[in-house]
């Protein structure tokens, strides 16, 4: 595991100013899945560890797949806005819509009215925790397979952004989620 | 191979089919409904140490809120099935994966099944099915005794005078000329023991069945016997970390220990869940899933080893 901000893309993010500033959004949903390939479960409430993922998950964990590059995936981020799309299958990539049922996206953090893909590079705060974007979540032909949906295309470039923790806590849903000052770049 | 998600389900019942067999429902701990699947369909159970054991679903694919699976008690296995029948009471929790089907009914005129003792549980369903459209279907269960026989009354029930009996101790041992010469267009279904596989293949050849009218249930890949395991060492080609792996533990084995989580199923080289490249080394390969073609840089690490060192394309 490589630190957010020392991660390729976001260590390149992080020194080029971004537009996306003065959103306000909320976290609607934490899953977490025990090991590679297990079903996600949902939490009333995550305690996230610096450095680390969090508590219950399968990168806090150590135990998920097995990706040979150096990454960045303490804590997944999705928008709920990218799987409102799918469900009106917008863009129209594959046969029909897709209803992915909560959690079965395997991102832990599911949130409303976040620009994810502005936060490579940026510190931000889910309630008391603050996480660093590292880099963009890609879609994986994985993923495709464990569900045996067509996800693949339509979630390419919303595939959500894979986070360090910077300050760890307990985060709920409902926590707002803001950009916050950045006092390091 | 397709990656299955891994669902907690809860057991909720658990009875004794038989002495030997533990007949158990499981329901999802929070979803109303399962994946669907068609019979013939296996899930993968997990076990607690993380071996995983396969079980054909023998209940009935129209009910989407239950799976049924049958378990048989083996003393001199590695103790899986025993762990089964004392942990899996109910209430407990089991992780099992959603269903693949590896011996799908096929198009066919008729139908025969021979299905010996546990062999009922694929059976049981594709039985059921054929005989709920009207197909052309026969099946024979050969168990030691009626009380041996793992979900007769089921079987029963769902083919009526399709069935013959095959009861041993009852004085009616099974012979395998009973499944009649091969009629054009028809398929032999053979699920149990080895034994029942090998003296059913040998009558169908001399009645005339054609191999490919012949569908085995074996989830044991054709390992040599006389194979000794020796120790070997197995290279990162990501990371350049060499990991030492022992005459008595399988190369994915070694790779979980050391943190490289793979997918896998069968862990007998039969299903292809865990098939890697490699370059670089001479592999012993023991699996039944890799072409010949394929084999010069893919390896199945669940069965297969290499001779003094291999570097994996991971
Ligand atoms: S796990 Fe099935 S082939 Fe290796």
């Amino acid at each position: 595991m490589v630190e957010a901000f020392a991660h390729a893309a976001g260590s390149i993010a992080r020194h080029v100013p971004g537009g996306a500033v003065g959103f306000k959004g909320v976290l609607l949903h934490i899953h977490v899945a025990p090991a590679a390939s297990f079903e996600m479960e949902e939490l009333a409430e995550a305690q996230c560890v610096a450095g680390r993922g969090i508590v219950g998950d399968r990168y806090y964990e150590g135990s998920g797949t097995y990706s040979p590059k150096p990454d960045t995936r303490e804590v997944t981020l999705i928008e709920q806005e990218a799987l409102d799309a799918l469900a009106r299958n917008d863009p129209p990539l594959q046969a029909g819509p897709i209803a992915l049922a909560p959690g079965d996206h395997r991102r832990n953090l599911t949130v409303r009215g976040v620009p994810l893909n502005h936060l490579v590079g940026r510190r931000f705060r889910v309630g008391d925790v603050i996480l660093r974007g590292g880099r963009l979540n890609f879609p994986c032909k994985y993923l495709e397979e464990l569900l045996g949906l067509p996800v693949y295309l339509p979630l390419y470039n919303r595939s959500g952004l894979n986070c360090g923790i910077e300050r760890g806590g307990v985060i709920r849903p409902g926590d707002a989620i803001e950009l916050l000052d950045d006092d390091g770049a | 191979m397709t990656a299955r998600v891994v669902m907690k389900l809860r057991v909720e019942a658990a009875r004794l089919a038989t002495p030997g067999v533990l007949h158990l429902t499981l329901v999802h701990a929070s979803r109303p409904e399962l994946p669907a699947w068609e019979p013939g369909a296996h899930v993968d159970l997990r076990l607690p140490d993380g071996r995983i054991r396969q079980y054909s679903l023998c209940g009935d694919p129209q009910d989407r809120r239950t799976y049924q699976i049958a378990i048989k008690r083996e003393d001199a296995g590695r103790g899986a099935s025993r762990w089964a029948h004392d942990a899996l009471v109910e209430g407990a929790v089991a992780h099992v994966s959603a269903p693949r089907n590896n011996f799908p009914i096929r198009e066919a005129a008729r139908h025969v099944f021979v299905l010996g003792g546990i062999g009922v549980t694929p059976g049981l369903p594709m039985a059921r099915s054929l005989a709920a459209e009207g197909a052309d279907v026969a099946v024979h269960f050969c168990a030691r005794s009626a009380a041996d026989a793992p979900l007769l009354a089921e079987l029963s029930a769902a083919c009526g005078d399709r069935l013959s009996t095959w009861f041993s101790a009852e004085g009616r041992r099974f012979d395998p000329r009973a499944i009649g010469p091969y009629s054009e267009g028809a398929c032999l279904y053979v699920c149990g023991p080895q034994r029942l596989l090998d003296a059913v293949r040998d009558a169908a050849d001399a009645l005339g069945w054609p191999e490919t009218s012949i569908r085995a249930e074996a989830f044991q890949a054709t390992l040599d016997e006389n194979f000794k395991p020796e120790p070997f060492e197995a290279k990162l080609a990501s990371t350049g970390a060499t990991l030492h792996v022992p005459a008595d533990r399988s190369l994915l084995e070694v790779l979980r220990d050391h943190g490289v989580t793979m997918p896998s199923s069968c862990e007998l080289g039969v299903c292809g869940s865990c098939v890697c490249g490699y370059r670089d080394g001479v592999v012993i390969h023991r699996d039944a899933v890799i072409s010949v073609a394929d084999r010069q840089d893919r390896i199945a690490p669940c069965v297969s080893r290499a001779r003094v060192s291999v570097t994996l394309d991971l």
